[in-house]
């Protein structure tokens, strides 16, 4: 029908790799400015970034991918923090059984939350997955075996390798930031394989995948698990960083940041939700040093994107950018396509 | 016997009250999305902002009694404006499921901060219009909720009488079911969208004034219920208003009636598992869809 040179469901392929390579260089000359100035608030505040970077990351696949609005995606990356705060505190101070505890975790709550989730489509699963995440909140809010509304404080650091531990702002950051490129680079290379692409066929035309003898729940509720399991490790490395969990983690706001992140630095780009966290929570914490009521820029600024910008940022860049690079290159093969444009 | 004198007949009456509350609300959310397909996630803040307009109305001097009357047309103005200058520009396009979403969603946001700026995020008391209980098979119910029942129940009727038996309401369910024809019968359908908007949100806010005085006002309130009112439309089928009356009413009663067995806290969880059952049976709800049935 259409000539599509990039792989990834009508994005220029090669803008995004080149994208997510500044993202990740970024991030490496960040920290090495950071370590050499000796800084420890905004290491902190980068490694916070990043891991709400693997939370939209998660979003991005459910929402870009397959069509489905997760409003509750907090859900699973509570959990991870909860179980990894639980680990940590009761039973091993190892990074690696933190998180490989955290991800069978959400895995299986991810599956369990599938089901319930997946009968629905459309309005309907983004309500449900909204209810799901606020009734386990409640729950949490209400146990006081998990600290209640106070949550845990108190959790000790993990021990990543001998010498290095997740008190260490440099070394955490790099190692939180080694994690988000595996799932990015994961997720990425994903989208490529055939899996991927009954992915995207979901969101298109979901009755002729079925045709084609893949079962698109199935399907659905693999991208469903797989994004609980991405949002539960990133959870589980929160309680790492700030040594706390608290039942907030898995409310509305969380989640609605979530989304908001993914929307504003660009739906289905997967590169996108990355720098889209990374500039929000940038900007959160400069606005909210002036004035408690930063959720209205905040809020403002996603209308605006909502409303002239639906592709994000990275959405309105990655075209011209791949043009640009084409032309280096003295051709422009890819007629860039946005009628299949996921939103 | 003494059992359902004492303790079940007034938990079904305080559950009545704020029963027909969640109508309202939820009435208000059915009907947007009946007609607009907008799923509204500002609904829960212009149910804050309706409890907070009568706040700044009785602050003024009004009486309670002007302050609801006042109340809905303001908001029915908030709502008017919001979908002619926010909504229209993302409605007619292909994913305006998603977006129209998203950007109510951002509406909420920006609402909620806007009342905390304004107002602070500390609870208010409205101090009730109606005081004294009335006695009725020897017990005692308080007055307020009596007439937040009446009043209630006579706004459910009105809707209804207004939706399905004036011209306006014929226009509204016309455009629900076919934008195209209905536009080409002289019908002005974007202005029949933003006042059904409008509408959905004065409802919102009515049920923000009537509640006020049972509950505190804070920036937050209508976070837990809008999500009550969320379940009552996806139990009773999105775009119903039959359902919405029906799965709001009854959803209230098995919550208020459920807190005599257990902790209220698991309320929500119970509601919420009605639904994925209801869900797991007939996907769609249990009626059908504004201008479909």
């Amino acid at each position: 029908m259409h000539e599509v040179t990039s792989r990834s469901l009508g994005h220029p392929a090669r803008a995004l790799h080149w994208l997510a390579g500044l993202f990740f260089g970024l991030a490496l000359v960040f920290a090495i400015v950071a370590w050499t100035v000796g800084d420890v608030f905004f290491f902190r505040l980068g490694t916070e970034a990043l891991i709400f970077a693997g939370l939209a990351l998660s979003v991005d696949l459910l929402l870009g991918r397959t069509g489905l609005l997760p409003l509750g995606q907090a859900l699973f990356f509570g959990m991870g923090a909860y179980v990894s705060a639980l680990v940590l505190k009761n039973w091993s101070s190892s990074f690696w059984i933190a998180i490989a505890v955290a991800l069978v975790f959400s895995a299986i709550t991810g599956l369990i939350g599938g089901l319930i989730a997946i009968r629905s489509k459309g309005v309907y699963f983004a309500l449900i997955s909204f209810g799901l995440a606020q009734v386990v909140s409640k729950i949490i809010f209400n146990t006081r075996e998990l600290g209640a509304s106070d949550g845990m404080i108190g959790v000790p650091v993990a021990q990543i390798a001998p010498g290095l531990e997740s008190g260490q702002p440099a070394g955490f950051f790099l190692v939180v930031l080694s994690i988000l490129f595996i799932l990015y680079a994961g997720l990425a290379y994903l989208m490529e394989t055939p899996f991927g692409r009954q992915l995207g066929a979901v969101r298109t035309n979901e009755q002729r995948l079925s045709f084609l003898g893949v079962d698109p729940w199935r399907t659905k509720l693999a991208a469903f698990v797989g994004a609980a399991c991405i949002a539960g490790v990133s959870g589980a490395l929160y309680p790492m960083l700030r040594g706390f969990v608290s039942p907030e983690l898995m409310f509305f706001q969380v989640s609605g940041n979530a989304v908001i992140n993914v929307i504003v630095g660009g739906t289905g780009t997967l590169i996108g939700p990355l720098y889209g966290s990374a500039l929000l929570t940038v900007l959160r914490s400069v606005v909210g040093s002036y004035t408690a009521h930063h959720q209205i820029v905040i809020g403002i600024l996603f209308i605006l994107v909502v409303i002239v910008l639906p592709r994000g940022l990275i959405g309105l860049a990655a075209p011209a950018l791949q043009e640009r690079l084409g032309r280096r290159e003295g051709a422009v093969r890819t007629p860039i396509l946005h009628a299949d444009h996921p939103q | 016997m003494d059992w359902i004198q004492f303790v079940l007949a007034p938990q079904i009456v305080n559950g009545l009250a704020i029963g027909v509350a969640v109508v309202l609300m939820a009435l208000g959310l059915t009907i947007i999305f009946g007609l607009l397909d907008v799923i509204n996630m500002a609904h829960g803040e212009f149910y804050a902002i309706g409890a907070y307009v009568a706040v700044a109305l009785l602050g003024a001097g009004l009486t309670f009694w002007w302050a609801l009357a006042l109340t809905p047309l303001l908001m029915a103005l908030i709502g008017y404006v919001t979908e002619r200058s926010l909504i229209q520009r993302v409605f007619h396009s292909k994913d305006r499921h998603t977006l129209t979403l998203l950007l109510t969603f951002g509406i909420g946001i920006v609402l909620e901060d806007i009342l905390k700026l304004v107002f602070g995020a500390n609870p208010l008391r409205v101090e009730a219009p109606i005081s004294g209980a009335t006695e009725m098979l020897g017990l005692f119910f308080p007055n307020y909720r009596l007439f937040v029942m009446g009043l209630g129940a006579l706004i459910i009727i009105a809707v209804w009488v207004l939706v399905f038996r004036t011209s306006l309401g014929a226009m509204v369910r016309a455009a629900a079911f076919d934008r195209q024809m209905t536009a080409s019968l002289g019908v002005p359908v974007n202005r029949v969208y933003a006042a059904t908007f409008a509408f959905g949100v004065a409802l919102a806010g009515v049920s923000g004034v009537l509640l006020a005085p049972i509950y505190s006002v804070f920036p937050t309130m209508g976070r837990d219920f809008v999500l009550i009112a969320f379940s009552v439309v996806i139990i009773g089928g999105m775009g119903s208003i039959k359902g919405a009356v029906i799965a709001g009413l009854l959803l209230t009663q098995i919550q208020s009636i459920s807190s005599l067995f257990i902790s209220p806290v698991w309320g929500d969880p119970l509601l919420f598992g009605i639904m994925v059952l209801v869900l797991m049976w007939r996907p769609q709800g249990l009626f059908g869809r504004l201008g479909h049935a």
